[in-house]
């Protein structure tokens, strides 16, 4: 790895193979400069802070989900259990918070601990039983499912309204949802720095060369099916600002938006690959889908067939990419 | 016995499994066992069985179908609509509607096989175009009512036995002949075991995997078109509850969901457990949360005692050697 030698063609050749690992965000972030070029050019007032306050609020759930989903992705695992635990955190919320603060705060605090509780069991389960990931998580999201429906069977229960104000109050002209969205990115750049999301990245490259270097697979499962969990139950006390309700069957809608929106930001399914900022914007992506069918005035119906394509435009994108790096190599 | 036993462990294990829980309901529950309701039990699991005969294939193939709940609701909703409730437009109908089916599952298998993306994601695209098309074509509206021969088809019966569960016995013995009997079916065991391997054996792995594919959107396709038969017309949403029940009834028929094993025998108990379960829980007065929580232990339970983990156990615990252990 000596720059200092490379040649002309050599740079290229780098540069080319930069280009084309970061194709799939890159192939993303024109996505979303479109739909937003195309938004703005057909509504009034799109590039300001209002606009934007509003969509991160939009937005939030679906990133907060898909920010546990891309570490389970990175791992090279899948996550399905999150649907079960985000019905769960919204019913427990409207159930027992009550309009005490420091009432809400503790519960809060169990709902976050009850998400990465059973994200490391699902972690557990995954490693000890060396069962699928697949199948596990669909298990739990069950159980979970059901236990939501046990604890609140019908939408309904209520949420403080100073909880219900945290997404809608600015500070500096940006909306707390915004800020969140800085928090999140710079997490994100912390973490996967450190040695835990060094191990979970190399995990999901090769669990066997990770194994064999010293890893404990067992103990990285449980850590990245935990977080995946904790995120989820943050997505869960996020949407109850948005809904200011529980809901048994809420979750469900994001179970597979989350996976579609790491998928569209270059994360890969097989492990090792992805980036949060992706995520965001294939998150932003999918949400902002909604506003376009809304400024081009057809019927709301055809945003699924949009999300669908976009999905495939992105992941083709990806693959061919990628063969075209394999190429390369050869 | 012990070959036996070893070789297809998982699959008795279905079967225990189902006549337990048979004789648990029986006891909780008297009136189960009579005949109306085994024959509404067994109609129920008919339409898990057939939408689960696609996913076995593709399961066994090392894919997995997330396209099945609306391709089969479009399915139903175009049977519908385009019958409006006659019987003689079925006639064409009904080739049309499975073929739109397979031509589905042929795009699925096409971008997965041809373009290499991963079958969550190909089928999860098609699942949601499919539901964005139909509620355009639609604009949300009911559709008619099912066709009188759709609905003898689904909830009629020749002498005591209901005719979905003939069509159903007639699918499994197909279906059962084409992976053990079959070329096709070896080619498919060798790509869900090794897709490289396969492909280096000379294994056809594009056009099996593309064939899989199709099978799925067939048999979804086929339930599709009989289940408003059931539920007297067809709705937006009547394909949802397959997607986890497909997948759940491969799984606790003791398919690996790596692919390379299981046999459609196994699924027919998977869909068989999962029907006996919905029934079961009205009558020891649980509610639908509850059931959600059994389905999930019930998942848990039986893919630990299938896994090689497990097996591993069994094989101390019977000083059976035959069984391998990959915990190397």
């Amino acid at each position: 790895m000596t720059t200092a030698v490379t040649t002309r063609p050599g740079r290229f050749v780098a540069l080319r193979g930069r280009l084309l690992n970061r194709m799939p965000f890159l192939v993303a972030c024109l996505m979303l400069g479109l739909i937003v070029v195309i938004y703005g050019a057909l509504q009034r007032g799109v590039f300001t802070f209002d606009e934007l306050n509003l969509d991160t609020a939009a937005a939030m759930t679906l990133i907060l989900a898909a920010t546990g989903q891309t570490i389970v992705l990175i791992r090279g695992g899948i996550d399905l259990s999150i649907g079960g635990m985000i019905s769960l955190g919204t019913v427990i919320a409207a159930t027992r918070f009550g309009t005490d603060p420091a009432q809400v705060a503790l519960w809060a605090g169990i709902i976050l601990a009850v998400g990465f509780g059973v994200g490391a069991v699902n972690g557990l389960l995954i490693s000890v039983l060396r069962l699928q990931p697949f199948l596990v998580t669909l298990a739990t999201w069950s159980i979970l499912n059901g236990v939501a429906m046990l604890i609140l069977p019908t939408d309904g229960g209520s949420i403080p309204g100073w909880w219900v104000d945290f997404s809608y109050n600015t500070f500096l002209g940006l909306s707390n949802p915004v800020w969140m969205l800085i928090a999140l990115i710079l997490f994100w750049y912390w973490f996967r720095a450190t040695r835990l999301g060094i191990t979970i990245q190399a995990t999901g490259s090769s669990e066997k060369s990770a194994f064999l270097s010293g890893v404990s697979v067992t103990r990285v499962n449980i850590v990245t099916y935990g977080l995946s969990g904790f995120f989820a139950a943050a997505a869960a006390l996020y949407l109850t600002t948005q809904t200011s309700a529980g809901s048994p069957t809420i979750g469900k809608d994001y179970i597979l938006p989350s996976v579609a929106a790491a998928v569209i930001g270059g994360v890969s399914l097989f492990g090792g690959r992805g980036h949060l900022l992706g995520t965001i914007v294939g998150a932003f992506i999918l949400t902002l889908i909604g506003n376009l069918v809304f400024v081009l005035r057809v019927s709301s119906h055809w945003q699924p067939v949009l999300s669908g394509a976009i999905l495939l435009i992105a992941v083709l994108a990806g693959s061919i990419a990628e063969k075209s790096a394999r190429g390369q190599d050869q | 016995m012990t070959a036996i036993w070893a070789r297809h462990r998982p699959i008795l294990l279905a079967y225990l499994g189902m006549l337990l829980l048979l004789a648990v309901t029986a006891v909780f529950s008297p009136g189960f066992l009579s005949e109306s309701n085994l024959r509404s039990t067994l109609i129920l699991a008919a339409f898990v069985g057939i939408v689960g005969l696609g996913q076995t294939m593709v399961i066994i193939g090392g894919g997995i179908d997330l396209s099945i709940p609306w391709v089969l609701n479009s399915a139903a909703i175009l049977m519908a609509l385009l019958c409006a409730g006659q019987d003689l437009p079925l006639v064409w109908v009904v080739p049309l509607v499975l073929a739109a089916g397979a031509g589905i599952g042929f795009l699925n298998g096409v971008g997965v096989a041809i373009f290499g993306v991963p079958p969550i994601v190909m089928t999860l695209a098609t699942n949601v175009i499919l539901q964005g098309l139909i509620l355009v074509y639609t604009g949300g509206s009911p559709s008619p009512s099912a066709p009188a021969v759709i609905k003898f088809l689904a909830v009629g019966r020749i002498g005591p036995i209901p005719v979905i569960a003939l069509i159903w016995l007639a699918l499994a013995v197909l279906a059962t002949i084409l992976l053990s009997r079959t070329a096709f079916g070896r080619h498919l065991y060798a790509l869900g075991t090794s897709a490289t391997v396969a492909e280096f054996s000379g294994v056809p792995t594009r056009r099996t995997t593309i064939l899989t594919y199709m099978m799925s959107g067939l048999t979804a396709a086929f339930a599709g078109i009989l289940l408003p038969g059931y539920s007297g017309q067809a709705y937006l949403g009547m394909g949802d509850p397959y997607l986890f029940t497909s997948i759940a009834a491969v799984a606790i028929g003791g398919a690996s969901i790596l692919g390379g094993s299981g046999n459609y025998l196994g699924t027919i108990a998977g869909a068989m457990v999962l029907t006996i379960l919905t029934g079961l829980l009205p009558a020891l007065n649980l509610s639908s949360g509850a059931l959600l929580v059994v389905y999930g232990i019930v998942i848990l339970l039986t893919v630990s005692i299938g896994s090689d983990a497990v097996a591993g156990l069994w094989g101390s615990i019977f000083k059976n050697r035959n069984i391998r252990n990959p915990g190397e």
